[in-house]
């Protein structure tokens, strides 16, 4: 472990903030990515079922493996086909 | 996940309850707060039946992790 | 035992890479066998051999207690304080404090000790940290094990796009040596968000810049220098235009860091000049946080964003250096801050007297902005040495200099006005039959710059709303 001491004003919490978030869901597309591990398709199919009942545009993708991070591209790929991303299941 | 947050993609995580404290030290090492969903463990076991029933009654929660106010 | 010091006894420090040591080592066997003297040893465990009960201090840990600065160094304590010390081998000064007759009658008289292993440059550093007691009161960010650290610091958004030098407390705790200032002694607040720049955090990112402990003091008075409230650091910062701060060095100090003043000035390749510019952007960036795309509006910006530092050529100049020209002494460090963009350059290799080169001088001068624009922004023309020879050889100061570039500088109104030439761009109609300077009083500076061999100047623009509505360049003193 490395101590940093901050350049900053401190103005900020020193945890990186998570992006906002939109006000609602209508018009935006999901993507949904499988990360490969056991029975985790079955849940997430069930969720893309859900959205498109509502209206909401999915899109299912799914790891090669799920022993290390997504490809590049097909991060690459995901963020520029959607807006939002359910990732899952880690256990 | 952090990847996605930092390409402009907010993320939600859906995990199981085993991950919770993986989940959270992975997160204080790289300095994240990441949105995160936790379903009861275990999985693998599991039928499609059920695992459906998970999904319904985890949706609203899945959900407001990903619009404002949620 | 290690780290316990006696209540009441004698005390030594030594190392075996010391010749002093190493000649005194049968004493101390004789005053640990004979007056319950400890031995602590900061470098080999089996030193020195004349003493069987030494203490390894490896560590450093009683050494840095201790203060110890010079091996040997011989302490007696009474009732649990330090009563005295002398360090360095010396016959009548050991005697004297031990309290022991007839030491080391083989020896010289007195020998001088050798610097102290715990104070080495770099150990120091390590050992503050590990006690505590840097007086650093920057939060500290921990990187974990799973992260890169460059990553960790662009995810944080601490970099202006390039790697950063990892900000660790001992690089940080070195910078501050660099100066006599108190870490957290305020420079001034930094738009936008008017946070205060210590001295401290001033470090901190001089340090993430890649600067040395030595240019610190140039960074803090280019810092002094831009929170000025006559630079408006905030418009700045601000505008749409080009501009970022331009930082000149003047003085001693140019040479004491090994700036560069010569050959690819305003290019890269020297440390100092890079490193002291990219410090105060850094410090823009991180403590006053004035980002691209937020409060930082620039539609282009300009290279010199990065950093844009250099030192003026004074030495063989006929001209006195900017500082002097602004009121400083000679022979004082300084800097003066510009708000300034990029580089035009002017070529003019065939004008053998100063009438014809400040002609090419002004035609460029003129086009700064638009050709239709005046009066437009200040301006820093930087001539080069073969440039300046042509007006040392004629006898030209730098404000006949000046004189004959204002001069050349009027421009009939009707050129100006909206329409004229073709170009929408320009003034009013009101311009009619007047004469207006494309420069404000006092608009244009002039410094000597570059490589001896080409006949190259250069003009850095200024900012639209130059003058006392806009930005000021800004001199300050180079403090230790």
């Amino acid at each position: 472990m490395t101590v940093l001491l901050d350049p900053t004003s401190e103005r900020s919490p020193t945890i990186r903030p998570r992006l906002p978030r939109p006000e609602s869901l209508d018009g935006l597309a999901i993507g949904i990515l499988d990360i490969a591990k056991s029975r985790g398709d079955v849940f997430l199919h069930r969720l893309g079922e859900r959205l498109s009942d509502r209206g909401i545009a999915v899109k299912h993708y799914a790891k090669p493996t799920n022993t290390r991070v997504a490809p590049l591209p097909l991060r690459q790929q995901i963020a520029a086909e959607v807006n939002l991303v359910i990732e899952g299941l880690s256990d | 996940m952090a990847d996605f947050e930092a390409r402009g993609i907010p993320t939600v995580g859906v995990a199981t309850t085993e991950f919770i404290e993986g989940a959270a030290a992975q997160a204080k090492s790289l300095g994240i707060d990441p949105a995160l969903v936790f379903i009861p463990h275990p999985v693998q076991d599991r039928t499609d039946d059920e695992l459906k029933k998970l999904a319904d009654d985890h949706f609203e929660q899945i959900l407001a992790m990903l619009v404002k106010g949620g | 035992m290690t780290d316990q010091l006696p209540q009441d006894g004698l005390v030594a420090v030594v190392k075996r890479d010391c010749p002093t040591c190493v000649l005194a080592a049968p004493v101390l066997g004789d005053l640990a066998r004979d007056a319950g003297l400890t031995v602590y040893t900061q470098d080999d465990p089996t030193f020195p051999e004349t003493v069987h009960g030494r203490v390894d201090d490896t560590a450093l840990n009683i050494s840095h207690r201790l203060k110890v600065e010079v091996v040997p160094t011989l302490i007696r304590f009474a009732a649990g304080r330090e009563v005295e010390r002398t360090y360095g081998w010396d016959r009548s000064e050991w005697q004297r404090l031990t309290g022991v007759e007839g030491l080391g009658r083989d020896l010289p008289e007195a020998r001088p000790g050798c610097g102290a292993k715990n104070v080495e440059p770099g150990v120091i550093e390590r050992l503050k940290v590990r006690f505590n007691e840097t007086g650093l009161r920057s939060r500290r960010i921990e990187i974990g094990e799973d992260e890169d650290e460059q990553e960790a610091m662009y995810a944080r958004g601490w970099s202006d796009g390039l790697p950063l030098v990892p900000p660790t407390e001992e690089r940080v705790l070195s910078m501050l040596d660099g100066t006599a200032r108190d870490p957290q002694e305020v420079l001034g607040l930094v738009p936008p968000v008017l946070a205060a720049a210590t001295v401290e955090k001033i470090a901190v990112n001089a340090v993430m810049a890649g600067c040395k402990p030595e240019y610190l003091p140039v960074v803090l008075a280019a810092v002094e220098a831009v929170l000025d409230e006559s630079f408006a650091m905030h418009g700045v910062l601000a505008t749409t235009m080009f501009v970022g701060p331009v930082i000149v060095v003047n003085g001693p100090v140019r040479r004491r860091i090994g700036m560069n003043a010569k050959g690819n000035a305003l290019g890269q390749g020297n440390r100092a000049n890079a490193a002291i510019g990219r410090a105060l952007q850094l410090v823009i960036r991180n403590v006053g946080e004035g980002r691209p795309q937020e409060v930082d509006r620039a539609t282009l910006g300009n290279p010199g964003k990065l950093t844009y530092c250099f030192a003026e050529d004074e030495e063989g100049s006929s001209w006195e250096p900017l500082s002097v020209e602004r009121g400083l002494k000679p022979g004082q460090s300084a800097v003066t801050v510009f708000a300034g963009f990029g580089l035009q350059g002017v070529v003019d290799q065939k004008s053998r007297d100063p009438e014809s080169l400040s002609r090419s001088f002004a035609e460029s001068l003129k086009a700064i902005h638009n050709v239709k624009s005046a009066p437009s922004c200040d301006a820093l023309l930087v001539v080069c040495p073969e440039h300046h020879r042509t007006f040392r050889n004629a006898g030209w100061s730098k404000a006949r200099l000046l004189e004959e570039l204002y001069r050349l500088c009027e421009i009939p109104g009707d050129e100006l006005i909206a329409g004229a030439k073709g170009i929408a761009e320009g003034g009013p109609p009101s311009l009619a039959g007047k004469i207006v300077n494309k420069f404000r009083p006092g608009g244009l500076m002039i410094v000597r710059a570059g490589g001896d061999a080409g006949m190259f100047s250069g003009i850095i623009g200024g900012w639209s709303a130059g003058g006392p509505r806009g930005s000021l360049p800004v001199t300050k003193e180079v403090k230790p």
